[in-house]
């Protein structure tokens, strides 16, 4: 089965730093990959190298067998960590225009938002500018617009950063949806415990070193003996969950829009 | 072109319409250029001279022809101002209306420096607008002393004085010579140079208006020139929005940089394009038969704009913009914020304002070795090959010279600047210098 990613000897240099050294990645379809290290240990631009939007100085990358080429763009969607909404378009306009550099058809847009727009509560935005929308509600849209052309990879780059409790649980859903379908999924993040609830694999790179590699379970096997493992605890309800429950329960509406600005 | 690029081009497009901003600039331009004319109109109005002059004439001879010429001025013709086609010929152009009075004030060598502090007096306490000294000598030294409040003032009436007397000395003159006056006003022939091009086919009769046609290059110029400007600023904005809003990186997934950029250019010209359609629209709303009359302009009749000039307008203008548009899409490229830009930015205004200032040697002198070079050098071509096409239309392999540097200019800015947009778009953080935006256009493909 070809690789859904698949890295090989992948350098880069700026200047006298070398970001990312003779990388070696490999991630099956249908898996959810995490990349994980500290700030800096090269994970942007690995993903940039993956993406083509920063040229790899050595090595090869091959995105679903092939190196990556408008057709393959299309059947990716990328997330990056810098991202941002153009302020003075309308969500419906960006949106669609995030489907039309994707190739999609205006109609087929359409009607593959139309699902989406109701889950996430954007009907009443649809005609308003992005910048009249709260930071929250601006991820949705920014989520909206990375799979706008239902990908068949999903590339992201530090997905949970920035986002409030409720949009990380939106996107943990979102990502275990994704998953459902066979769909495959590489992130990066610095936060493990993200890493070990969504992921299959992993790979801990650390100053553009690949330090390890593999299933969850493998990685906790061949660590077992060597790090300490937690004391037992009781099983307790998740913060996450508490906070979503106590907002469901107080019974008030979500803050209108006029309300938040 | 990819269609990618083409919905870069729609999206840039559709937003710079759909802003008021646009649709107040696209009216208020034209609106406050009418304006500007309608008041200058107006303005002249009140430059006639006018004023009461006190006259001192040590010569005993000049005051009453003085004001014979004075008289005469306000209902007969003189100077300046070219003939009119109604004009007979021994007729010549209308003098402009006075209303000055002048005011005898008798003095001899003797009394003279009591009557000058009078008269100082007067004109202090704008009983007088001025006064003039005719020395005895002054039917043959021409010298004659102006006194009033400023020496710097009152331009125009100093002038109408001036000639009046200039006219009436000639006349004095004349008459001690033996000749009857009369016959001066008689003699007196304004000639105007009816200009024509040297080749067998005759002139229209509009592109010997050298008024007008002063008048139609300038404001095609300026066009060029404003649009450039205007427009290379909307995409060094653009850009820095983009990265400033940090959207560049989600589009460079879809779209490769250069696209981005060129989309970007072409969207902003097009929109540069549509406001001249707009503009082109109200002129010609405005020479429609009735409203010309209405609006008072040039005589009811506005001079047509030769075809070669109009091609050239929209060749040189293109060009241009292309050159101008990748200079500034690369300049803003590397920086977070316009500040930070400015000081790149300074290279391209510079050029444009290089080129806008040296017009007057393409105008006066089209075949002068400054004008020729001007306008085959590619920064500065776009403006000055236009201006020389429109007075006179250089050797055709200038023309064809001129447009093939700006080509390759054009190819060379956009490879240069895609090289540094695509470094540059995700750059942020310290403001890079120069040799490593240098070092971005070495390193990357």
């Amino acid at each position: 089965m070809t690789a859904a990613i698949s890295l090989s000897g992948v350098t880069k240099r700026f200047g006298k730093f070398t970001a990312v050294d003779r990388l070696d990645l490999e991630v099956p379809v249908g898996v959810t990959f995490g990349l994980l290290g500290p700030n800096g240990a090269g994970k942007t631009t690995t993903i940039r190298m993956t993406m083509n939007i920063t040229k790899a100085d050595e090595g090869t990358v091959r995105i679903l067998g092939r190196t990556l080429d408008e057709e393959g763009q299309q059947r990716i969607g990328y997330l990056p960590e810098e991202r941002g909404l153009y302020r003075k378009m309308t969500v419906l306009d960006q949106l669609l225009f995030f489907a039309a550099i994707k190739g999609v058809e205006r109609k087929t847009a359409l009607e593959r938002l139309e699902r989406w727009i109701d889950v996430m509560d954007l009907r009443p935005w649809l005609k308003k500018k992005t910048e009249e929308l709260s930071k929250g509600m601006q991820q949705k849209v920014q989520f909206l617009g990375t799979i706008v052309h239902d990908p068949e990879v999903l590339i992201l780059d530090e997905p949970f950063s920035g986002l409030d409790p409720i949009n990380v649980v939106l996107l943990k859903d979102f990502l275990l949806d994704f998953k459902r379908h066979g769909k495959t999924i590489v992130f990066s993040t610095h936060v493990m415990e993200q890493a070990e609830k969504l992921c299959d694999r992993i790979a801990l790179i650390y100053r553009g070193n690949k330090l390890l590699d593999g299933t969850v379970k493998e990685v906790k096997a061949a660590y077992r003996d060597r790090v300490p493992l937690p004391p037992p605890v009781e099983p307790e309800p998740e913060l996450e969950k508490i906070f979503i429950k106590a907002v469901e329960e107080s019974g008030l509406a979500a803050p209108t829009q006029e309300e938040l600005r | 072109m990819r269609t990618k690029v083409l919905h870069v081009v729609r999206r840039e497009y559709l937003q710079q319409i759909k802003t008021k901003g646009f649709w107040i600039a696209t009216i208020l331009i034209p609106a406050l250029g009418l304006g500007f004319v309608f008041l200058q109109v107006l303005l002249s109005s009140t430059l006639i001279p006018e004023g009461k002059i006190g006259v001192v004439d040590l010569t005993g001879r000049l005051y009453e022809p003085l004001l014979l010429e004075q008289k005469s001025v306000s209902d007969t013709d003189g100077d300046a101002k070219p003939a009119g086609p109604e004009a007979k010929p021994d007729e010549t152009a209308k003098r402009m209306p006075t209303k000055i009075t002048f005011l005898s004030v008798p003095a001899t060598s003797g009394t003279l420096a009591e009557v000058r502090k009078e008269l100082n007096a007067k004109v202090q306490k704008k009983e007088l607008k001025a006064y003039i000294v005719i020395p005895e000598d002054g039917l043959s030294s021409g010298k004659v002393e102006w006194r009033a409040r400023s020496v710097k003032a009152d331009m125009f009436l100093r002038e109408s004085v001036g000639r009046a007397l200039g006219r009436a000395a000639t006349k004095e003159r004349l008459r001690d010579q033996g000749v009857d006056p009369a016959v001066y006003e008689k003699a007196r022939l304004n000639v105007k140079l009816d200009p024509r091009e040297a080749s067998e086919k005759e002139t229209p009769e509009d592109a010997k208006n050298e008024g007008a046609n002063l008048a139609i290059s300038g404001i095609l110029f300026m066009l060029i020139y404003m649009s450039i400007f205007v427009y290379g600023a909307q995409i060094m904005r653009g850009v820095l929005e983009e990265k400033s809003n940090r959207i560049v990186e989600v589009i460079v997934s879809s779209v490769r940089p250069t696209e981005l950029m060129l989309g970007k250019i072409i969207g902003i010209g097009l929109v540069g394009l549509t406001q001249y359609a707009v503009w082109a629209l109200f002129a010609f709303t405005l020479t429609l038969p009735g409203i010309v009359g209405f609006v008072g302009l040039a005589n009811g009749s506005i001079p047509s704009i030769p075809v070669g000039t109009l091609v050239a307008f929209v060749v040189f203008f293109l060009l241009g913009y292309f050159v101008y548009a990748g200079l500034y899409a690369a300049f803003a490229a590397p920086f977070n914020s316009d500040q930070e830009a400015q000081q790149f930015v300074m290279i391209p205004g510079m050029m444009l304002i290089i080129s806008a200032m040296t017009w007057i040697f393409a105008y006066n002198t089209p075949d002068g070795t400054f004008a020729r070079v001007l306008s085959i050098f590619p920064f500065t071509s776009p403006l000055l090959m236009f201006m020389r096409i429109s007075v006179q239309p250089p050797p055709a392999w200038e023309i064809a010279l001129s447009i093939g540097l700006l080509l390759l200019t054009i190819w060379g800015v956009s490879w240069f600047a895609g090289r540094v947009y695509r470094v540059g778009i995700l750059m942020y953080g310290k403001k890079p210098t120069f040799p490593e935006i240098i070092r971005w256009v070495r390193e990357a493909d």
